[in-house]
């Protein structure tokens, strides 16, 4: 059914076919953490609210969602997000990763 | 989706940050810029998620195995009962604590994201965040708690909550027998974050929370 | 004891719940696209109130939107049977799931 594309959220997984339970985590790289605390100012502060990143998540689609690890889906959501909302362009972040990464090269 | 582990590169002092961290960075320096945020709101918040961890779920299990009129006002409201203990919500959720007995079992989890006790346990194991967890707790919990080593009986109800909106769920875990006598700390100090998710039992021999 | 003027309050729209514990229920079947958070496994099915939670608050599915005020409405804390959810069931038949659900949501259903 191509309703299902649409219908069915790509996060919504309660009683899909999956395999066992790996108990696997990891300690969060600093990188990581800086995104959780960013996650958590952008709702304080309602510039992007917790459900809006949820749904910025979702709108990554599945194909995303399964290849990108947690943080790298929350931080390109939030970027969507804020191109959305007019509070960042597009052409601004790729100026400031080209400095951040220009920076970083020289340390 | 996957059911495989999204691979994490190896954290070496002197890597290069890769991508994705340099889009954090970037972000994060253009939102200072405009003024929309702080470096200070980051760095408190850094510091907010530092000082969550299990070992505050373990502190509010030991205080009402201990205390029977704390454990009915945590089972009353839970976050109420939390914050007595001097635990902030700092994410604005509300507390569901539910509790074990001799006939029903109770285990959390998030199908549609990664909703966790946070003010509570701090951040969620990968695990609890991807795909096999998410979608088997809910359809088969049995079969999910044996893959844990937890076996259940029958005669025993199996009560799944799923997290969606903003009230988050800590599991009560049944008091160990050989524990009576135990002092608070000694109490704290075998209840395990896997308990309060609700996938083991606590036990006498559980080492440091984990 | 003497009337008090708080004996003349009037509850605004939607701020007295429409359900109440104990109340069978039924998760209505449509099926949004965009955002929801009503988990597609329990569209359609049968459960019972057992816990109505205040106070009111925003609805989590607009918030996606970016609403973050304005009208609000109960959250239901409701209990399934898994046999009522999964029709392969196969573990014991007391075994249940309990799940907030927003007010829109719900659906009164006959006993």
């Amino acid at each position: 059914m191509t309703a299902d594309f649409v219908s069915r959220l790509p996060n919504d997984l309660g009683g899909a076919e999956a395999g066992p339970v790996a108990r696997v985590d990891h300690e969060l790289a600093p990188w990581e953490k800086r995104c959780h605390a960013l996650a958590d100012v952008l709702d304080f502060k309602k510039i992007i609210n917790t459900e809006e990143k949820r749904k910025g998540v979702e709108a990554l689609g599945a194909d995303l969602i399964a290849k990108l690890p947690y943080y790298e889906r929350w931080i390109v959501a939030f970027a969507n997000i804020l191109f959305a909302k007019g509070l960042l362009t597009p052409t601004e972040l790729a100026g400031k990763m080209a400095e951040v990464e220009a920076r970083t090269a020289a340390e | 989706m996957s059911d495989h582990d999204h691979p994490h590169d190896a954290i070496t002092a002197d890597a290069k940050p890769g991508y994705y961290e340099i889009m954090e960075t970037a972000i994060r320096e253009l939102l200072i810029g405009k003024g929309l945020i702080s470096a200070n709101d980051i760095r408190r918040q850094i510091e907010v998620l530092d000082s969550r961890s299990p070992a505050l779920g373990a502190r509010v299990v030991a205080r009402a195995w201990t205390d029977s009129a704390f454990r009915e006002r945590l089972l009353a409201d839970g976050r109420a009962a939390c914050e007595e203990l001097g635990i902030t919500f700092y994410d604005d959720t509300d507390l569901i604590v539910l509790e074990n007995t001799a006939t029903v079992h109770n285990l959390i989890v998030c199908t549609l994201c990664s909703c966790y006790p946070r003010p509570v346990l701090g951040l969620p194991p990968d695990w609890y965040k991807l795909k096999p967890y998410r979608a088997r707790a809910v359809s088969e919990p049995r079969k999910v708690l044996a893959e844990f080593g937890t076996v259940i009986p029958d005669d025993v109800e199996i009560r799944v909550s799923d997290s969606t909106a903003v009230i988050r769920y800590l599991v009560l875990p049944r008091r160990p027998e050989g524990t009576e006598g135990w002092s608070e700390d000694e109490l704290a100090a075998i209840v395990t974050r896997d308990a309060m998710i609700g996938v083991v039992p606590v036990t006498v021999n559980a080492g440091a929370v984990s | 004891m003497a009337r008090s003027v708080l004996d003349d309050i009037i509850p605004a729209l939607n701020e007295v719940a429409a359900f109440a514990l104990g109340d069978p229920v039924r998760v209505a079947t449509r099926a949004p696209i965009g955002h929801y958070r009503v988990p597609v496994y329990l569209r359609g099915c049968r459960g019972k109130i057992v816990r109505v939670i205040e106070p009111v608050m925003i609805d989590n599915e607009e918030e996606g939107y970016g609403r973050n005020a304005g009208n609000k409405r109960h959250y239901y804390r409701v209990a399934f049977a898994m046999t009522e959810l999964w029709p392969g069931y196969s573990g014991p038949v007391n075994d249940a799931l309990e799940i907030e659900i927003f007010e829109t949501w719900l659906e009164r259903a006959d006993v």
